[in-house]
Formats: C-alpha cells, structure tokens, sequence
C-alpha cells in the first residue's frame, strides 16, 4: 500500500513575473475588455432601444382595448411566458454546474445571471394579466383540495402566481448581486469614475477576508437552490394558471415538468447564444473557449432529448387512450389548425439539434451551437406562441366552466396578431436584451473572480509523452 | 476525494481478486439458503402451473396482483446499472468507479427476475413460444402489436441484451487479469475464452474504452424507453382511476432511479461489510450517493405530488374515491403511510446530516427503507387501482396475496441475491481496471494550506480544440 500520495502532490499555484495566466493577467485583461464600450455597442444598444419604445407603445395600446376578450391576448400571454422561459431560466446554467463543481461554467455563469434582470420587464407585462386570470368564482377548478375549496379566497391563484413570480425576480437579482460581489470590490479599488462610484456602493466593504469568501460560497449555494426550486414552481403556476385552466379536459400532469423543461433548454440557449456574441464580437474571445460551447452543447442535446421524451409521454397517454375530451385537446394543439406551426416546432426545437449536436465536431465549434441555439429559441418562441394562442383562444369563447371540451369546440384556424401584438412582441424582447446590454456596462460580464479561483484549481503536468491538465475540484 | 489512500495495482489486484480466487466462510452457508428459497419460489411456481391461478388471491377485478407490483419494482431497481455506471461515466464522475461493476451486474439479475414476473402471472408461460412460433395463423393467436404486453418484452428484452453486452465489455481487462491469474487449466481456459484475446494493446484500450462510451450511450435511451413502457402499461388505460396520468412515464423512471441507486448504496454498504472493500469503497463515495440521492428523492416527491394534485384537480369523483381509497381506508392507508414515511419523510431529511451520509450503517438502513417505501408504492399503483368498487364491478375488496404468490415475490429477491453471490464469485465485483485508471490519473493539489483532490482530465485538453479552431 502507498499511502504517502508523494510525487502526486502538485506545488501551489505561485505567480511570477514570467507566468502567462496570472490573477493581475486576468483582472487586467477582463477589466480592460469590460472599460471599452465600442459605438458599435451604442448603435445596437439604440436599435433595441427604439424596438423597445414601439413595445412600450404596443403595451399601452394593448392595455387600452380592454379586458373583456381573452382570445385576444394570446400573443400577449406568449411573449410573457417566452421571457419567462428564456432570460428568467439562464441563471440556471450558472446554478447547476457550479453547484457540481463544473470548471467549464467559470466564463458562463455570470452572463447567466445577468439575464435576471430581465425580469423586471416579466414584472411589468406580468401586471395586466392579473387581470385576466379567472378566479375561483367563475367555477374554475382549483389546485386545493377538493374538500377545502370551500374556504378558499377567489383570488388566491391570484396571490399564489404574483407571490412566485415577484419572488423569483427577487431572487434571481440576489444571487446576481451575490455572485457580483468581488468584482464590485475590484471596480471600486481598480475603476474609473462612475463605475468606481457604484461599485463601492454595491461591494458592501467586500474585502475578500476568510469568512467573506465562506459566507459567499455559502449564501451563492442557498439562494441558487432556492432559485431553482421557485423557477420550478413558477412555471407549475404559470402552465396551470394561463394555460391547462383555460382549455376544458386538458389534465396533464406531465406539463408543469414539460413547462419547467422548456424553460431549462431555451435558458441553455439563451446563454449560448449570448457567449457566441460576447466571443466573437464582445472581444472575449480568449475566456470563452471551445469547452464553453462543447458543454453547453451537451446541455442543449439532452435537454432535447428529454422535450421529445416528455412531449411524447403526453402525446402518448392522450393519443392512444382516446377518450374524447383528450382527443379534442390533441386537436387543439397538434392536428388542427396549428398542425404546421407544431411541425415547425418539433424540427426546431428536437430534430434539428439532435442530429446536429450529436456530433462532436459540431459541440466543439462555435457557429454550430450558435446556429442551433437560433433554433432552439425560435422554435421555443412558435411554441409560447402555438399554446398559448390556442388555449386564450379557447378560453375567449367562455368554456371556463365545463370540465370537457368538445370537437367541435376546437378552433378552426390560427388567430392572427394584431399590429400591437408584433411590437409588444419584437419591443419586449428587444428591451431584455437592452436590459442585459446596459447592465454588462456596469457588471463584467464574464466573472472576474470565478475566473481567478480557477487558476488555483488547474495544472499542466507532463504525463508520459504527453502533457495534460489536471484539475482540481474541492468540496 | 479527500479521504484517498494510493494503492499500488498488485495491492489492488490482490484485494479485488480476493474473493473470487478465495470462498469466504460465510458464503456456502448464504448461496445455501437463497438456493433453498429460490427452489421453495420454483417449487410454489410449479405448483400454481399444476393447479392453476386459482391458487393465487387473483380473482375479479383484481387481475393484477403482487406479481405485476414486483415486476415494476424489478425493473426499477435494474434502473441502477445504466444511472450510475452509464451517466457517471458519461458526466466523467470521478466517484462511480469502485461501484459501477455491481450496478451494471444487479441490473441485469433484477431484468431477469422482473422477465420471470409476468411469465409466472400469465398462469401458461409455455404459450410465450406462440409469439415466436405462431402455430396456427387461421386462428388469429398472433400477440397483437398494438398491445402493451407485446412493447413490455421487447422493450425489457432489449434492455437485458443491452445491459449484459456493456456488463461484458467493461469485464474483458478483468476477465484478462483472471485468464493470467487462474492456476487450474480448465478455469483458464474458460477465462480465457471469454476474455477474447484481451491483452491490453493500446488499440484494445482504446476499442474498449470507446465500446463503453458508445454502449453507455446507446443504452440510455433503452434505459428511459424501458420504464415509459412498463408505465403506459398502465397510463394508456383510462378504465383505471389513477392510471391514466401523463406523467406515469416520468414519475414511474424517476421512481426507479430512487429505488435503483438506493440498492446500488445497499450493496456498497454489504461489499464493504461482507468483502472488506473499505480501502475501495470509501466514507466520500457514500456521501456522493447520497448526495444524487437527496436530488432523486426530492425530484420524485415532486413528481408524485404532481401526480396526486392533477388527479384531485379533475375533480371527477372516481378519481376522488381512488385517492380516498388509497390513503385513508384499510388495508392501504397505513400502507400508503409507510410509503410515504419510508420512502421520503424518514430517509432525505436524515441524508442532509454529514454524519448520516458519511456512515456506512446508516446509509444501508435508510437505503433498505427506501425499497421497502418503493416496493409499496408499486403495490398501491396496481391494487387498489383494480379493487375499487364501481358501477359495473359485481365484487370488489377481494383481494388477498396468497402464500404462492408470496413465495414466488421472496424467491426473486433470492434470485437476484443468490445472483449476485454467484457473479461475485466467478468474477470480480469491483472493477479493477477501472480502480486502476483511477488511481493513475488522481493528484492532489496544494491551494494555500490545503491539499484538495485533482484529476487528470479526460478527453484532449482545452488548447487542442483552440489550435484546431
């Protein structure tokens, strides 16, 4: 037996004047590519927000034809549920590997979790549809139980969704906050001007001492499992509350999961998506690597995977138990008017990645899983768009009381958008992208820190007749 | 790992090796009596063959009795080999080497004992031959496709072939060893045989190495497919209260992987007991099962909250009868308690103690009380799913399991034991090649004044793919 582990023991990570990755390189480096703000970025950042005024404009005219027909605010229902599905579920790309100890993720999380703070513009399109949730006195069903709706207030779905949907913004933007900590630290001692100012009012006398590091790593654990837990059962509500609700026989247990799944693959998207631009024109091209885009793309391929699985254990049970109501739901969503939309849907969103991404040269690329992330998204966007159209239009025509629906209930074509639907829908996500923009001019957008610590953590060693990395992961 | 000791490949070929080139005191007495059991479940088959399902407790309209709970129980617990071995090596999880070999091994004992389930409940398994001879086409005997039961054989079938070919091709370096150590000609010849030549020539590393990868591929959608057909078994019915849910395929995978990794934790805690593998299979290993544990756990709580909140969510009152049925009235409601308590509300909240994961007792009790929970979850699927009064149903609340049928559930518990024993015997349970890799690529490195694990990373490092690009 060997017990002394001996030449195994790799030497500290020491810096020297002639070390090519050195924490100062790093800081420097990212600091340096963080204080340059090209007029390019100000030509987009202008576009988007001009897209984002006509949504703002689309807004308010939307909320100025009124409440009373539901099927009219399809579109309006699916923009906010794709925001919701897209930036809302991005910061879990950063919880997940990290709380594995993934070293990949260090270039990623913090693009990640910028995407929290658009949010705040769910908030704002989350308002009027407050207004549009049933409640429990129409007759709808309730998620309590049976024996108990008696006692229940008529706005508690209400409460219920507001209460889950503030509470992940908050959240999110915590653990934001929490990650950005040390490199708040590092703007207020190493930044210029208004950016030295916020970053010292922000850093919160962070001085990188012992216990600030532990409490750190701790609090980042916390809030990251809760914020996965509240995304959960945000998109529980959100597919119970502005979908299953509205359309007579559908009871799908499966679709919380599926709902809360989307989110987790178009969130996966999003923020490959988001390195592909940051790499090759934000002038990160040396931190955001290959391994970047092959992980994320692994992500991507079995979350593909996983939506086929989950739509086809639906499909299944429906299809094949043929019990009227379901069959009408079946029309509803995928044979009827909305059978092409669907086709769409599913090359986008499955076929085109899995056979794409299950190819390594395509993983470790960086075109390809920006490509297939294009897909994704889009296809993500057809199908907020597919389902939720579908089931307002359904609920506009005043089923909410019966339990069934009925063929001939099903729609017969595909309601089209109105000309405020196209700008609430182009102007929002324009603004979250604005939103994400702006927020890199003050937040890094890739982490400083994370990025240091890793240097601690990798080593180059020679290994026979080659040379490999050895990594480090603690617990 | 923290808590690593360096071992040296002789050492490790010595302790390994130990208990298939040694017999254990304890083992002729054990292999003894689970064949006695198995015999005594064999012995109870034939018998129910001779008499008839008569002798069972199976009778309107409870046609589905334990032997279909133990059948989804099995497959379950075959769930094991692909979620440790297959994913961890996928994911590069350091920790899945000392306990793939017994995962991969239990699932493939556990298909088998799920296969003969069914067999034994259809009262004339002879007539399985008229699916792969049809005698008589005029009479229309050919099994329907379009039928579950035809999707249930193929789908666990194939998964067995599946399973035992990745069993095979990750044994072939450790059939090798065994081939070079073995002193008897016949036994060598035997190994030898079956380790196809295996040398260790870099070519074959590699075609291993590569076969493992592209079977732990492969064999995952197999994996997920395998369950999702045993659920819809069910979920495609809508006569059943409660079995019509879509989320019976996910519920029923994600059940199986509770209950699967719980018995692969139940075996390392009897290997470190039984073959003194505490060198091997370590305080940290435990704690990273019961780590994945605590997320499995807590993912299918969910999920079965799901399940129960969308059947009282349709409102329909035979749905309300059912779950009234299952929770509240005798026999099943304190069953349903023990379910629950076993599986979820006494096991995860003492997982989240480092002290309770880190214990080798500790793990194996709260792993046992998962099955138990699991076992009875099966159970109130199927039974009170069937026995439930309603408008057409003439006799209700019948159902009792009879001894035969309690013999032959016990005597699939021997099998897979007995099984395992056997394997252990002729072949090593942890795999030494694996171990070995292990224990090559491992470093430690210093950060400040801490030593903290490090490992050689697999697949080319990051600057090739940059150079490539």
């Amino acid at each position: 037996m060997v017990n002394d582990p001996g030449d195994r023991v790799l030497e500290p990570y020491v810096e020297t004047d002639n070390s090519v990755e050195t924490r100062k390189a790093v800081s420097d480096g990212l600091l340096g590519i963080h204080n340059i703000t090209s007029n390019r970025f100000w030509q987009f950042a202008a576009l988007f927000g001009i897209m984002f005024i006509f949504g703002i404009v689309g807004f308010v005219w939307k909320l100025s034809s009124g409440f009373d027909d539901k099927s009219t605010w399809g579109y309006y229902v699916a923009v906010f549920a794709f925001l919701m599905t897209t930036s809302s579920a991005a910061p879990m790309v950063a919880i997940a590997p990290r709380i594995a100890n993934s070293h990949w993720r260090r270039p990623i999380s913090r693009a990640a979790e910028i995407w929290t703070l658009a949010g705040c513009l769910n908030l704002i399109l989350y308002i009027p549809l407050i207004w549009l949730l049933p409640s429990l006195e129409n007759g709808r069903r309730s998620l309590w139980f049976y024996g108990q709706q008696e006692g229940v207030p008529a706005y508690s779905p209400h409460i219920w969704a507001t209460l889950a949907i503030v509470g992940l913004v908050l959240l999110g933007l915590s653990l934001l906050w929490l990650s950005t900590l040390p490199d708040f630290a590092v703007l207020r001692d190493q930044g210029e001007g208004w950016k030295k100012k916020w970053g010292g009012k922000l850093a919160l006398g962070w001085r990188g001492t012992s216990a600030q590091w532990n409490w750190q790593h701790h609090r980042m654990g916390v809030v990251g499992a809760f914020y996965f837990m509240m995304l959960v059962f945000v998109h529980f509500f959100i597919s119970v509350e502005f979908l299953m609700v509205h359309v007579p026989g559908w009871i799908d247990s499966l679709y919380p999961i599926t709902h809360a799944h989307n989110a987790l693959q178009a969130g996966v998207a999003t923020v490959m998506l988001t390195m592909f631009f940051l790499r090759q024109f934000g002038g990160y091209k040396d931190y955001i690597g290959l391994d970047q885009f092959w992980g994320l793309g692994k992500l991507l391929l079995a979350l593909s995977l996983l939506w086929f699985w989950f739509w086809f254990s639906s499909f299944n049970v429906f299809w094949y138990g043929g019990k009227p109501s379901e069959q009408a739901v079946l029309e509803l969503f995928v044979k009827g008017p909305y059978l092409y939309l669907f086709i769409t849907i599913f090359i986008l969103v499955f076929i085109l990645p899995w056979f794409t991404m299950i190819w390594n040269p395509v993983r470790r690329s960086v075109w390809g899983p920006a490509i297939l992330a294009t897909s994704v998204l889009i296809g993500t966007l057809l199908d907020r768009i597919r389902l939720y159209v579908a089931s307002w239009d359904v609920a506009g025509r005043s089923m909410a009381k019966e339990l069934e629906m009925k063929m001939q209930d099903v729609p017969t074509k595909i309601q089209t958008p109105g000309y405020e639907d196209i700008f609430i829908m182009v102007g929002f996500i324009a603004g979250s992208i604005l939103i994400f923009m702006l927020a890199t001019r003050l937040i890094p957008a890739v982490n400083l820190w994370e990025q240091k610590e890793m240097l601690l953590y990798k080593a180059e060693i020679q290994f026979h007749r080659t040379k490999v990395t050895v990594m480090g992961k603690p617990r | 790992m923290q808590e690593h000791t360096q071992l040296s490949h002789k050492q490790i070929n010595e302790d390994l090796l130990k208990g298939v080139l040694t017999v254990p005191k304890w083992w002729l007495p054990a292999v003894s009596f689970l064949g006695l059991v198995v015999l005594t479940g064999l012995g109870a088959f034939f018998f129910m063959m001779y008499h008839g399902l008569g002798v069972t407790g199976l009778n309107r309209p409870v046609m589905w009795g334990v032997f279909i709970a133990n059948f989804v129980f099995w497959i379950g617990i075959s769930h094991a080999g692909i979620m440790i071995s297959a994913i961890l090596r996928l994911t590069q999880a350091e920790w899945r080497r000392p306990i793939t070999r017994a995962a991969e091994v239990m699932t493939v004992f556990s298909l088998i004992a799920a296969l003969h389930t069914p067999l034994m409940h259809v009262g004339r398994p002879w007539r399985v031959l008229y699916w792969i001879f049809p005698y008589d086409f005029s009479r229309g005997i050919w099994p329907n496709i379009r039928s579950p039961f035809v999707w249930d054989p193929s789908a666990v079938g194939t998964y067995l072939i599946a399973s035992s070919l990745f069993v095979f091709v990750c044994l072939l370096p450790d059939i090798a060893i065994l081939r070079d150590r073995a002193k008897k000609p016949i036994v060598k010849k035997i190994y030898a045989q079956m380790a196809l030549g295996f040398r260790g020539t870099p070519r074959q590393w590699k075609l291993q190495i590569l076969a493992g990868i592209l079977l732990s591929a492969l064999v995952l959608p197999v994996f997920v497919s395998v369950h999702s057909i045993v659920s819809w078994d069910f979920a495609v019915l809508i006569g059943v209260e409660g079995w019509h849910s879509t989320i019976f395929a996910p519920y029923f995978i994600i059940g199986a992987i509770h209950s699967g990794v719980s018995a692969v934790a139940m075996l390392m805690a009897l290997s470190v007991w039984l073959y003194g593998l505490d060198k091997y299979i370590k305080p940290d290993h435990f704690d990273a099962i019961a780590r994945l544990l605590i997320v499995v756990a807590t993912t299918w709580f969910f999920f079965f909250f799901l399940e129960w909140v969308y059947a009282l969510y349709t409102l329909a009152p035979p749905e309300i009868a059912l779950r009234e049925l299952q929770a509240f009235q005798w026999p099943y409601g304190p069953l349903f308690a023990i379910f629950i308590i076993t599986s979820f509300v006494i096991p995860v909240p003492l997982w989240l103690f480092k002290r309770v994961r880190r214990s080798v007792v500790w793990m194996f009790w709260t792993t046992v009380l998962v099955n138990i929970g699991m076992w009875l979850e099966r159970f109130l699927i199927v039974i009170p799913g069937l026995i439930r009064r309603t408008h057409m149903t003439f006799d209700w609340g019948t159902y009792h399991p009879s001894i035969v049928e309690i013999l032959i559930v016990v005597e699939t518990f021997a099998f897979v034991c007995l099984g395992m024993l056997l394997f252990a015997k002729v072949l090593p349970l942890v795999p030494l090649f694996d171990v070995k890799e292990g224990m090559v690529n491992r470093r430690l490195i210093k950060v400040g004044r801490r030593v903290i694990p490090a490992t050689i990373r697999e697949g080319l490092p990051h600057h090739y793919y940059e150079k490539k690009q």
